[in-house]
């Protein structure tokens, strides 16, 4: 093994300068690398950016869409062509009351129950069990 | 390290090495800096900054509850390279017509036209009732050909091609066939509310009501961004330096209700069916807020094709047009005397004199449309509508207070209809009446003014006695629906006490009684106050006995009322002949709009309607 002072240098020297090379050269690929990777996220990012707006112009159009369907005109179309029949309350049609529908209607329920008619209308049926022997 | 790798030999070797590829390196970067530099120039010069715009979207205005009435939607403006088609493609053209919605022989033509001649008028594209007149096609889209003829690189199809189609016809695959989109403003509901919201022209400009009025809030703000581009003019997202996103446009919500609005304009229609008139017009409002719930007009136009519409049919003639508003002015005179104490409900008036002395001078009065056998009072002045009666209460406040009086029930001023181009109408000061103006202005003659300002002077006593602003905007929303501001009802200024607006709405009543000149706009069930309006039109210089302005401007309930209805009908032709009479022309309107808000609106009765026990109120079941 040479062991001289001129040959160690040297050969530190190569040593160095090839791990300069590396080093440089992975710096340099790492930054190729991630330039790329930025590149195709930002890439992916307009891609997904695109397609957000996509998706908010079909929305824009089926707000519109909806809206024109829901409006006055063409529903009243639709229930002439349907033949639906569809006509507006009259006041003559309604009842107004001040108090609960549900209570007046539980009320009116629980009479229907307990009256004595009700009673009557909904007899009692005993089974009587036979005997087994 | 061992003395082979270390050898001369390997040293040099590999020293070698390294600047041959430095050298390489040196030389590439000669090459590419000195030799090459021109071509590669050119190259650099495509790859440009690019500075991208990006639109905000405009804000949507919406009715009361919510339902669009115009949004921004993207339509594709779709056109044809005739120098890009394939033959193999020919096929596809019907489809692509019908897809277009273009005659197939029609759009044959088209395709097939690959050059024009200098002189040429460019050929434009045919325009069906979606599509607008073509764009006049530009230099940038013609190229010079040998022949001395322009070669088409670009002839517009069609205007407005929805996403779905654009997407039919990209999986037609026709090649040369292609659009670009754009957002486009868009009104669901067509003409419902025109002249209230008014439209976007087609240089995206907004051109007339909330539309324009509102623009601050609705238009948004553009955004942008600084990057770069390659040669295919294709962004380099990567090289993106600068980037502001847009912010979208507030939403608009109006007072205006669909429903509401629906039943005005169909009420419009009814009565252009059966009187064929110049105009009409109908409001309805918050009796409370004074918010307006419908306004419609006739002539009327449809948003969607503005550019088709006359101007005439754009205006809107409630608060840009101005008539005499006869008799509906008489609740003026009748509530300034009683405001001031100078008369009473019950006060009665002799209205069978033709002439009367004020300010020590005989004055004639006005004709009433009856011969009265006993002294009226104030409540049968008004029910019975009374030009002298009027005229008599007027003159108890003198001629500068029955002005004021005028001015105070907002005659004279514009109300603040917040767009449209309103006007004051026409209220003279005292000093300019001539002598009989104190017999005819409480008559609603000698002074004119818009729908609108008749309609709130109404408000005035519906709202208890305060004047109040029209208002059409309710609430402004962000892009999430929140809302942003929310405005209340504005009162202008109180005008009468709340017992005198009591007062004055129990006489009114008596208008829709038996008894009353509008006996046509009663409601069983309900109490209405309302007041009919005939006044005679100037023809040629001269009162017309045969063209009348009709109107009935009433609210209901009268003893607590919710909404202010005005039905004004202009130059009706009265089937038969007769003349159109408030009572006749514009009273059954204010019904029959009346009749279905009281169920739209939950509006209950001051007494049952029904006169049976119904199926729903027995629990459904029998």
């Amino acid at each position: 093994m040479n062991k001289s002072d001129t040959h160690a240098f040297v050969n530190q020297l190569l040593v160095y300068t090839l791990v300069m090379i590396c080093f440089t050269g992975s710096v340099g690929l790492s930054t190729v690398w991630f330039r790329h990777r930025i590149s195709v996220t930002a890439n992916e990012s307009r891609k997904i950016e695109a397609s957000l707006l996509e998706v908010e112009r079909r929305i824009a159009e089926t707000t519109a869409l909806i809206a024109a369907e829901q409006s006055p005109n063409a529903l009243e179309q639709k229930n002439t062509v349907m033949r639906l029949g569809l006509v507006r309350t009259r006041e003559a049609q309604m009842v107004r009351i001040s108090e609960s529908p549900e209570q007046r209607l539980a009320s009116r329920r629980n009479i229907e129950i307990f009256t004595e008619d009700s009673v009557r209308l909904a007899p009692v049926n005993f089974r009587v069990a036979a005997a087994s022997r | 390290m061992s003395k082979g790798f270390a050898s001369n030999y390997r040293i040099v070797l590999l020293a070698s090495g390294v600047f041959l590829g430095f050298a390489l390196v040196g030389f590439r970067l000669v090459q590419l800096h000195v030799l090459d530099r021109e071509r590669l120039v050119r190259n650099v010069d495509r790859v440009r900054d690019s500075f991208v715009v990006e639109q905000a979207r405009r804000g949507d205005i919406l009715d009361a509850r919510g339902d669009v009435l115009a949004t921004s939607r993207s339509l594709i403006v779709l056109g044809v390279d005739p120098q890009a088609l394939r033959p193999e493609d020919e096929a596809k053209w019907p489809e692509l017509a019908r897809l277009v919605g273009l005659p197939a022989a029609e759009l044959t033509r088209i395709l097939r036209t690959k050059t024009r001649s200098f002189e040429e008028t460019p050929a434009a594209a045919p325009s069906g009732p979606t599509t607008l007149p073509a764009i006049t096609l530009s230099q940038d889209v013609d190229e010079a050909a040998p022949s001395g003829e322009r070669v088409i690189r670009w002839t517009k199809l069609s205007e407005s091609i929805e996403e779905s189609t654009y997407d039919e016809i990209l999986k037609l695959g026709v090649k040369g066939v292609y659009g670009t989109r754009s957002y486009r403003r868009t009104y669901p509901r067509n003409g419902l509310a025109a002249h209230v919201i008014g439209f976007v022209n087609k240089e995206n400009t907004p051109a007339s009501g909330t539309e324009a009025f509102a623009d601050f809030y609705l238009r948004g703000q553009d955004g942008w961004r600084e990057s770069e581009k390659d040669g295919l003019r294709r962004e380099l997202a990567q090289f993106r330096t600068r980037e502001v996103r847009p912010t979208d446009g507030y939403s608009v919500m109006l007072s205006i209700d669909s429903a509401v609005q629906h039943m005005i304009e169909a009420e419009l229609q009814a009565i252009v069916a059966k009187f064929n008139p110049e105009k009409a017009t109908i409001i309805v409002s918050d009796a409370r807020s004074g918010f307006i719930l419908g306004l419609g007009n006739y002539p009327n136009f449809n948003l969607n094709e503005f550019f088709r519409a006359p101007l005439e049919s754009q205006k809107n003639v409630a608060i840009t047009d101005q008539l005499e508003p006869g008799s509906t002015f008489k609740i003026v005179a009748a509530a300034g005397a009683l405001e001031e104490g100078l008369a009473t409900p019950g006060m009665r008036f002799d209205c069978s004199a033709e002439t009367t002395i004020y300010k020590g001078k005989s004055i004639r009065l006005m004709r009433d449309d009856h011969e009265w056998d006993h002294a009226l009072s104030v409540a049968e002045i008004i029910s019975h509508s009374s030009n002298r009666g009027a005229a008599l209460l007027a003159m108890k406040l003198g001629d500068q207070k029955f002005h004021d009086w005028s001015r105070a029930f907002g005659f004279g001023e514009i109300s603040g209809f917040p767009f449209g181009g309103e006007i004051p109408g026409q209220l003279n000061r005292p000093e300019k009446w001539s002598g009989i103006d104190i017999t005819r202005i409480p008559a609603g003659y000698s002074v004119a003014a818009t729908p609108m300002q008749i309609h709130y002077a109404m408000g005035v006593i519906a709202s208890g006695g305060e004047l109040m602003r029209p208002q059409i905007i309710r609430e402004i929303r962000d892009s999430q629906g929140e809302a942003v501001y929310t405005f209340g009802g504005v009162a202008r200024r109180r005008v009468i006490g709340e017992q005198t607006a009591s007062q004055m709405a129990q006489m009114l009543q008596g208008v829709v009684g038996p008894n009353g000149t509008a006996a046509k706009a009663a409601i069983p069930g309900y109490l209405v106050a309302g007041k009919t309006g005939t006044a005679q039109k100037i023809i040629n210089g001269r009162y017309s006995n045969r063209n009348h302005v009709g109107s009935f401007v009433g609210f209901f309930p009268a003893t607590a009322p919710r909404v202010v209805i005005t039905v004004i009908v202009d130059d009706a032709k009265v089937p038969g002949g007769g003349a159109g009479y408030g009572s006749t022309v514009a009273a059954p309107s204010f019904k029959h709009i009346a009749e279905q808000l009281i169920s739209y609106l939950d509006i209950k009765p001051a007494v049952p309607v029904a006169g049976r026990p119904l199926f729903a109120l027995e629990g459904g079941r029998r």
